[in-house]
């Protein structure tokens, strides 16, 4: 079966990968100026304590020695402790993702109905008024701060008109939908335009697709050849770069969240940084890595599924 | 000769501006004269704080109105593109030529360099774009610096594997292996025939990528880890805004669609010079 | 085949057919019949509007194209049909096959179904029954396996096997018509002449009457009953195929028959001078690894062997062609002649010594003594630079002259083979494929070499061109007295140019020997395979001379 090689060959790669990752992520916090042993002791603790921390933690080992009980801690499921909230870095990721997943879907449901629906409505007629207008929206879309889109959002929805909260994350499912509505929307007028581009240049290049032509000459109608050749053929690329964009909202989520304090796991990275909270931040990055890495995985499964072509 | 006569189609050329691009240019060639000219325009001093005049709304004595502390928003939003404009350079050149160097290199030669290369990619897009650079600055301290040393470091891997995609192509073609066999240097094909051939579409990608340099430095202005204040960036003025922006929208408005402008402006760039490409090689 | 069943009624008659694209004209007044059961040819060169021709009668054109004058099916007028209608003749009274079966098929779904979809669409039987019958088709189109290969994805069949299958797809419905659109050009020639047997075979067992359009007058010659000569979207002659080949009265028909491979034998130079040869190659074998990359989809992993332990000798001033299909590891003799891939065993020698050793001054030199001509004209051009400064680049990169003195002499090399001096400024793209071709030839001859190679330098060109390069390399050959290596597909072409030849198959030398012989008396059997599979005129229409 071709799918199950390609699935051990993408885990053998994977595991490469996840060791890069950890690598960088304990590279990561080693970068920082400064003793991280003073770090863990606190500002004003004396140079025994230091000392004592030191040894404690292992940080006066070689590095390399550091690395592998970094290593080792990461496959027992330990990915640090927080220095300002003293609880493991898990605990505090469990606590904060929900709103950061739910974000994220409620995004893509908010933006791939309208990105299929102008990819359409574009390479229906290239170059027609409607694609141009579209195209040009697009790129004016690509070229807002969504963090100033956020700001302008709230002020206007939420405050000027009361329609919606400007902050939080509600409660229950129908309070999270509209307390993440604004933010959802500030981030799908950003990840609708790159969408569209993508579909509507692929869709314009399965035009002029001989498969197209020859569909035409054996009698197929327009709408079956859109549905049936077109666009199972041209959603591909699109795919590939709805996991990116996937990726990038996780990790977009950063900005969407502190502007409108959504407590998501962009909210504790921010935090973190600004608390000099180095533990969390490497716990993090190395959280949301191993998430890029399981998208794009789940994209290239997917791509296999619908394309017989890809082997890798 | 009864050969096709040269196409009559006489080839366009590849240099064509088109309208868009042109109210591109013009967009972009505007505000670098209003940022050279700043001091000389702006009525205000950026800096200067008038606490008699906080939050006062946009008029004829201040056209974009004032801030929490009384400073001239349209001063500083002048003297921010200064920033901006530097950043947006800054952020694209670095890593614009170092990527295409090692991109050159990994793809012509091949073997070790392009594995480890190779090695170093998959790393680095199996995090988060902004995460990564986010993490750095945080790491590394905030400030202008940082983040352009963060971005050089996370942005040069996408240019060098655009330039290797191209250059990969560019190897196999004929011109290059009649190079070879006419005994030309490496480094003549590489800067003579590879290097012209593989640009254009990296500087399409360049131009727009000027748009996320912009975004991405007006957000870590925003979330505190790129310019610090009081220096005036756009980014920076937004942060600065948000927690009077009930009272007074205009402190965020205005730097807000300053950036937008300027984004349109690479964004119409970058798309018509990706459009001339893409003419250019089906032509 | 009856072409004078003059009593019946025409099945499609078009009159006075023009398109255009704006302002462009593509075809003219085009007027042609065809009976039913018959097969026409359509030929002509790229260009000719002969493609475009029948896509207007499918109503396949850009709706950019304007398309005036009748294309009338048993009465209905084409061109004045709806949408609806349309759809109800395409697939069902008319079918179609293309140039490229690879990128007309649907990459995403089984050959199966793909079969099966006209007939479900236009017969109204169920996808059970239709998949049945495709593969019925599939076995009637001679695919093996029938069952298991409906299966299969596009990508998992060779090119001939898609064109069979696209063949399959077209006749299901068991239509009036098969139009095809140079349904063998992308096929090497031993499929190409299966393919066009299958064609034959058709039109005898069904009476489905086709249209054949090509480049290639030999193949409408061997399987058309009538015969349509186009160029620059006119009709220039038509009739029977007979009366057309041996009494063509246009000149440019003339021209096309003059310029058919292996009609003319150009006088080559004088025979090897019996001293050493330039040029041995020794046991060369030559492997990629298959483990990924370009090459990944050929066998099962591990190596593959381009060439396979080649020995030949090539003396100085002999024409030797190297023939083989695509694959054969033809053209990775040539790139390991001039040092673009390293051999894995035996050794290329040049006046006996080895060339992998060769580097520094030694290599240049080498450099200076052997060199080619690629096979794409457009591709083998450096885009970005002027056909003059192209030229021009080895000479001043090699040190023989300056940069201005290079010019001058890149301006010489260019009247050389014949281009206007008004060209020098163009870049490659401004040039047809036959100038980029003789830009070529100046550059490789630029550093004077004794040993030319010639990488199927014509393949990509029209017949009437090709004949023209041919005719330039001879007189160049024999002019700077060079050691030729001619390599192509086209063993009518290389047995008309080369004193000797040496057959390629599968990385290995199955024949060899003096090229006449080897065209006229063929040993191996996959030499007289090829022989059989040459798409050639009728042999009574006579040698050079044309009866008027």
């Amino acid at each position: 079966m071709p799918l199950l090689q390609l699935l051990v060959r993408r885990l053998l790669q994977l595991i490469g990968v996840l060791a890069g990752i950890s690598l960088v992520t304990f590279l990561l916090v080693h970068m920082a100026p400064g003793d991280p042993a003073r770090l863990l002791a606190g500002e004003r603790a004396s140079a025994e304590t230091v000392a004592a921390i030191r040894s404690q933690y292992g940080l006066d080992l070689p590095l390399w020695r550091q690395f592998l009980t970094y290593l080792a801690n990461l496959l027992s499921g330990d990915i640090g402790l927080s220095l300002r909230f003293q609880r493991p870095v898990i605990q505090l990721i469990e606590q904060f993702m929900w709103p950061t997943l739910f974000l994220t879907a409620y995004v893509l449901c908010l933006a791939i109905p309208p990105t299929v629906a102008l990819a359409i409505l574009g390479a229906r007629r290239p170059g027609g008024i409607a694609d141009q207008i579209i195209r040009l929206v697009g790129i004016a879309g690509l070229t807002i701060p969504v963090f100033w889109l956020g700001i302008m959002m709230s002020r206007f929805f939420g405050v000027s008109l009361g329609w919606f909260p400007v902050s939080g994350y509600g409660v229950g499912f129908t309070g999270h939908l509209h307390h993440l509505f604004l933010p959802a929307v500030s981030t799908a007028i950003w990840l609708v335009p790159v969408l569209t581009q993508s579909l509507r240049a692929a869709l314009i290049e399965k035009t002029a697709a001989d498969f197209v032509t020859a569909a035409r000459a054996q009698g197929a109608t327009e709408r079956q050849i859109f549905w049936q050749t077109m666009l199972p053929n041209a959603v591909l690329p699109t795919l590939n770069l709805l996991g990116v964009m996937v990726a990038f909202m996780i990790g977009g989520a950063v900005i969407v969240e502190t502007v409108y304090a959504v407590p998501g796991l962009g909210t504790l990275m921010v935090n973190a940084l600004l608390g000099r909270d180095y533990y969390v931040v490497q716990g993090l990055t190395l959280v949301f890595a191993v998430s890029t890495v399981l998208i794009t995985l789940t994209v290239d499964l997917l791509t296999a599924f619908i394309d017989p072509r890809v082997r890798l | 000769m009864a050969d096709t006569p040269a196409p009559a189609i006489a080839a366009p050329s590849v240099r064509t501006v088109t309208p868009v691009m042109l109210v591109a240019l013009s967009i972009l060639g505007g505000w670098l004269v209003l940022a050279l000219a700043a001091p000389v325009i702006a009525p205000y001093d950026p800096d200067a704080i008038d606490i008699l005049n906080m939050l006062s709304p946009p008029s004829a004595a201040h056209w974009f109105g004032t801030d929490q502390v009384g400073r001239d928003v349209f001063s500083r939003v002048l003297f921010a593109s200064r920033v901006d404009l530097l950043l947006c350079v800054a952020g694209v050149l670095p890593p614009l030529v170092i990527g295409t160097t090692i991109g050159l290199l990994s793809g012509y030669f091949g073997g070790l360099v392009d594995t480890v290369f190779m090695r170093i990619y998959d790393l680095t897009v199996a995090f988060p774009f902004f995460v990564l650079v986010l993490a750095i600055v945080g790491v590394l301290g905030p400030g202008l610096l940082n983040f352009i040393l963060a971005l050089t470091l996370v942005g040069w891997v996408s240019y060098a594997r655009l330039v290797r995609a191209q250059v990969l192509t560019i190897r196999e073609s004929e011109y290059i292996q009649a190079a070879r066999c006419l005994g030309y240097p490496p480094a003549a094909i590489l800067a003579h025939h590879v290097l012209p051939n593989a640009i254009g579409p990296v500087i399409a990608y360049a131009v727009s990528d000027a748009v996320l340099v912009m975004l991405a430095g007006a957000s870590f202005g925003f979330l505190g880890m790129g310019a610090q204040p009081p220096l005036a960036e756009w980014g920076v003025m937004i942060a600065d805004g948000q927690a009077f922006v009930q009272q007074a929208w205009w402190i965020c408005l205005f730097p807000g669609l300053a950036a937008i402008s300027l984004g349109l402006g690479f964004a119409l760039l970058g798309d018509g010079l990706g459009q001339l490409q893409r003419r250019g090689v089906t032509a | 085949m009856s072409g004078l069943r003059n009593g019946m009624p025409p099945l499609l008659e078009v009159k006075d057919l023009s398109v255009s694209f704006g302002e462009f004209a593509a075809v003219k007044n085009v007027s042609f019949a065809l009976r039913p059961g018959e097969i026409l040819g359509i030929v002509g060169e790229s260009g000719s509007g002969k493609s475009v021709t029948c896509r207007a009668v499918m109503r396949l054109l850009a709706a950019a194209a304007r398309a005036e004058g009748s294309v009338t099916l048993e009465g209905r007028d084409l061109l004045a049909l709806g949408e609806d209608e349309l759809c109800a003749i395409r697939g069902r009274d008319i079918g179609m096959i293309f140039q490229n079966p690879a990128s007309h098929l649907d990459p995403l779904r089984r050959i199966g179904e793909q079969v099966a979809a006209p007939m479900i669409r236009h017969l109204g039987i169920t996808r059970r029954e239709g998949l049945k019958r495709a593969v019925a088709l599939l076995d009637d189109v001679g695919i093996r396996e029938p069952e298991k290969r409906a299966r299969s994805y596009p990508h998992e069949f060779s090119g001939g096997m898609k064109q069979r299958a696209m063949i399959a797809a077209a006749i299901g419905c068991r239509p009036k018509l098969l139009i095809a659109d140079e349904p063998t050009t992308a096929l090497d020639v031993t499929v190409q002449a299966r393919i066009l047997h299958l064609l034959r075979d058709l039109n005898r067992r069904t009476g489905l009457a086709m249209i054949l359009i090509s480049h290639d007058l030999g193949v409408v010659a061997d399987i058309c009953s009538q015969v349509v000569v186009m160029r620059n979207g006119e009709v220039v002659e038509q009739g029977p195929i007979d009366d057309v080949i041996n009494r063509p009265r246009h000149p440019y028909t003339k021209l096309l028959i003059e310029s058919q491979p292996g009609r003319k034998t150009y006088g080559t130079a004088d025979g090897p001078d019996g001293g050493k040869p330039l040029l041995s190659v020794e046991k060369l074998s030559v492997s990629f690894s298959t483990g990924g990359g370009l090459l990944g989809g050929l066998g099962g992993g591990g190596a593959f062997k381009a060439l396979d332990g080649i020995d030949l000798e090539i003396g100085a001033g002999e024409t030797v062609g190297i023939v083989g299909e695509s694959g054969s590891g033809k053209s990775t003799l040539a790139r390991s002649i001039i040092r673009l891939n390293t051999p894995g065993g035996g050794a290329i020698r040049l006046d006996g010594q080895d060339i992998g050793a060769l580097s520094g001054d030694a290599l240049t030199a080498f450099r200076r003594r052997v060199q080619m001509v690629f096979q794409n004209p457009y591709d083998s051009l450096n885009p970005r630079l002027t056909i003059g400064e192209a030229v021009a680049e080895p000479i001043w990169r090699h040190g023989l002259a300056d940069r201005k003195t290079a010019q001058k002499e890149a301006e010489a090399l260019l009247e050389m083979v014949e281009l206007p001096a008004s060209l020098y400024d163009r870049k490659p793209r401004q040039l047809s494929g036959g100038q980029c071709q003789r830009v070529g030839l100046a550059r490789a001859l630029s550093l004077k070499p004794q040993l030319l190679i010639a990488d199927e330098i014509t393949s990509a060109l029209d017949v009437t061109t090709q004949a023209q390069i041919l005719e330039l390399l001879v007189r160049l050959q024999r002019e700077r007295s060079l050691t030729l290596i001619y390599i192509s597909h086209d063993l009518s072409v290389v047995s008309s140019l080369c004193q000797r030849v040496y057959v390629f198959k599968a990385g290995r030398v199955v024949e060899q020997g003096v090229a006449q012989q080897v065209l006229s008396r063929p040993q191996h059997p996959y030499t007289q395979a090829l022989v059989g599979s040459l798409a050639r005129l009728p042999a009574h229409t006579g040698t050079i001379s044309q009866p008027v």
